[in-house]
């Protein structure tokens, strides 16, 4: 869920998913860009996960009445999915969404897409074995480099950073030792 | 000298107590940077620790201006190992800090936290969160329903209080046979420490072997 | 939409946790975001009035659905706000353990417009980038934070975190400093001098730079 005070989960909870709304709601019309109106049934708009997944969890009155119906979101369709498993490193991740894993993460919480949940899985393992490569030895910004870090979502960014410090630190600490020999 | 040297002189009474408050500072500081969580303040030893640093510094004062280049060089000596200390017990203090500062409130809300830290610190941390929440009450906080001035609610699927990732990895060396095997909650991992294993696991997994001065954070 | 304010703001946060110096307070954000919250209040208010405090969520499934919604953006500004002036909070009381005179870099800054060597006057322009409570707050944390030290004189509490190597160093003077008093006498730091003297002495002038290090 992430750190109340943490920046990086308020930009993912700011992401937004589709949802569907079950029954008409008076004053709610802001929502689908006509404020002052009603949000009618069936209406379809994209609302922020602070929003989405509170309300979609909501069970109202004897008959449980749901609020509303969530969706899953463009970033992790089919089409997205089927480019993943055939070229993992070739996605450009952040165009689809800046914190895409924690934003998959928190959709499917509340769907059962074990499938997804592999792919996903696979992806990052993939793409992180060759974010380690690229922070070991730059290679400078030659184009299909540049094009792949370009295309990192937030946590793989943190991820080539913190590796890419750690290995300049080791060769600095490296090339001390040796100094002091 | 290999780790087995290292190991053995732990365990070993005849290390002079000055030379043992040194090694506990040591791991007392690597063990407060490496672990997620703040642990128990070591009012004994930091006492030693601090009474050791005024001796030494009244010493510098009463020998400065001895022209005796002998006395000189023996000065050069105590001050470059003040300055050692100075660092240790420096930098083990900044670490706690930090720590208590991520999550202040955490820190004065949970008993068993709150019973670690020592009085100046808790003094610190009461300071700081009352200054932090006048801050933000001042800055918007006051113009908001009642309701919503909360400090530490929980409403929402989102606690406002926090305390550290327990589970975060840390590289921890046993000193001796750990009796018990380590189990990783959780999972189903259980594994065996002998004395000098070195092993990456969760905190949660290891806090009570460290605790117990069965194994070392590095 | 609700909750676009606050958004903003978070995103503020987000290039300032990247930056060395602080960039300017974004008052009128904040001014929004907290309005938009009363707002939402109200409207609340004005929701259940019909009910005079008979509201029964179950009963009324769609109004019930309007209050969370509201509530629910409320919340979410008032932790987009705390999550903003935590962050810059936190980048002040960093520069205050640095030994940063902030308030006096911050009357610089205004001054002259363009302050030297700090980074926090590059982007002042005319104005101080502090809001007055930010400016009070670190005055009371620069206050509790010296008494905090004084517990621990011995140890000097914001010197240096980097093992200390060489008890004696050689610095050249980049400003001109005064008289500095050291177990061996006075020195007196002209520009462009070079002076080999005792670390311990000379941490808090390397800080704030008038001194720099030669290796």
């Amino acid at each position: 869920m992430g750190s109340y005070y943490d920046i990086d989960a308020i930009l993912t909870d700011a992401q937004k998913v589709p949802c569907t709304f079950d029954l008409d709601i008076p004053g709610l019309g802001y929502l689908d860009e006509n404020a002052g109106g009603d949000i009618k049934a069936g209406t379809r708009v994209s609302l922020p996960l602070w929003l989405s997944t509170l309300l979609a969890v909501q069970r109202l009155g004897p008959s449980s009445q749901q609020l509303c119906t969530l969706d899953l979101p463009a970033s992790i369709s089919p089409r997205v999915l089927a480019a993943l498993k055939a070229g993992p490193k070739t996605v450009d991740l952040r165009q689809l969404a800046s914190h895409y894993y924690e934003l998959a993460a928190r959709v499917l919480e509340l769907f059962e897409e074990e499938e997804i949940v592999d792919v996903l899985g696979e992806t990052f393992k993939e793409r992180a074995a060759e974010i380690a490569d690229h922070a070991h030895n730059p290679r400078g910004a030659l184009g299909e480099a540049q094009d792949f870090l370009r295309g990192l979502d937030e946590m793989e960014r943190q991820l080539f950073r913190s590796a890419h410090g750690s290995s300049n630190a080791m060769r600095e600490w490296m090339g001390e030792t040796k100094k002091k020999r | 000298m290999d780790i087995d040297d290292i190991l053995a002189e732990v365990d070993s009474h005849a290390v002079p107590p000055a030379t043992r408050d040194l090694q506990e500072l040591t791991r007392a500081w690597v063990t407060e940077r490496s672990a997620p969580e703040i642990l128990p303040w070591p009012d004994m030893l930091m006492e030693r620790i601090l009474e050791r640093l005024r001796r030494q510094i009244e010493l510098v004062e009463e020998q400065t201006g001895n022209t005796d280049p002998k006395a000189n060089f023996r000065l050069i000596i105590i001050q470059t190992e003040l300055e050692r200390f100075k660092f240790l017990v420096r930098s083990f203090l900044r670490a706690r800090i930090a720590k208590i500062d991520a999550h202040a409130l955490h820190h004065l809300t949970d008993p068993s936290t709150k019973a670690r830290l020592s009085p100046s610190e808790l003094q610190y941390a009461t300071a700081h969160t009352s200054l932090l929440h006048a801050h933000y009450h001042s800055s918007f906080l006051s113009q908001f329903p009642t309701s919503l001035q909360r400090m530490d609610d929980t409403a929402g699927g989102i606690s406002m209080v926090e305390g550290p990732d327990v589970d975060k990895a840390v590289f921890v060396r046993a000193l001796k046979d750990v009796e018990e095997p380590v189990y990783v909650e959780g999972t189903d991992t259980a594994f065996d420490m002998r004395r000098g294993d070195v092993v990456v696991v969760r905190w949660s997994a290891v806090r009570e072997v460290v605790m117990a001065g069965d194994a070392e954070l590095i | 939409m609700y909750g676009d304010h606050a958004f903003k703001l978070v995103q503020h946060a987000k290039r300032t946790q990247a930056l060395v110096h602080l960039p300017h307070y974004q008052t009128e954000l904040v001014r929004e975001t907290t309005r938009e919250v009363r707002d939402l209040d109200k409207d609340v208010s004005n929701i259940l009035a019909p009910f005079e405090g008979s509201f029964n969520p179950s009963s009324e499934p769609a109004t019930a659905c309007s209050v969370l919604v509201n509530h629910l953006c409320m919340r979410r500004n008032k932790r987009c706000l705390l999550a903003y002036h935590r962050v810059r909070s936190d980048k002040l009381e960093e520069m205050c353990w640095s030994g940063k005179d902030i308030l006096d870099q911050e009357q610089q800054a205004g001054r002259q417009g363009n302050g030297e060597g700090s980074g926090m006057a590059s982007e002042a322009g005319n104005q101080s980038s502090l809001s007055p409570e930010e400016e009070e707050y670190i005055r009371q944390y620069g206050d509790m934070l010296a008494a905090y030290k004084g517990q621990w004189t011995d140890i000097d509490l914001t010197g240096s975190l980097e093992p200390p190597r060489d008890l004696f160093i050689d610095v050249r003077v980049l400003k001109d400093a005064g008289e500095i008093q050291t177990e061996y006498g006075a020195i007196t730091l002209t520009k462009n001098s070079q002076f080999f003297v005792r670390q311990g002495d000379v941490e808090r002038l390397i800080a704030q730079g008038y001194l720099q290090k030669l290796s």
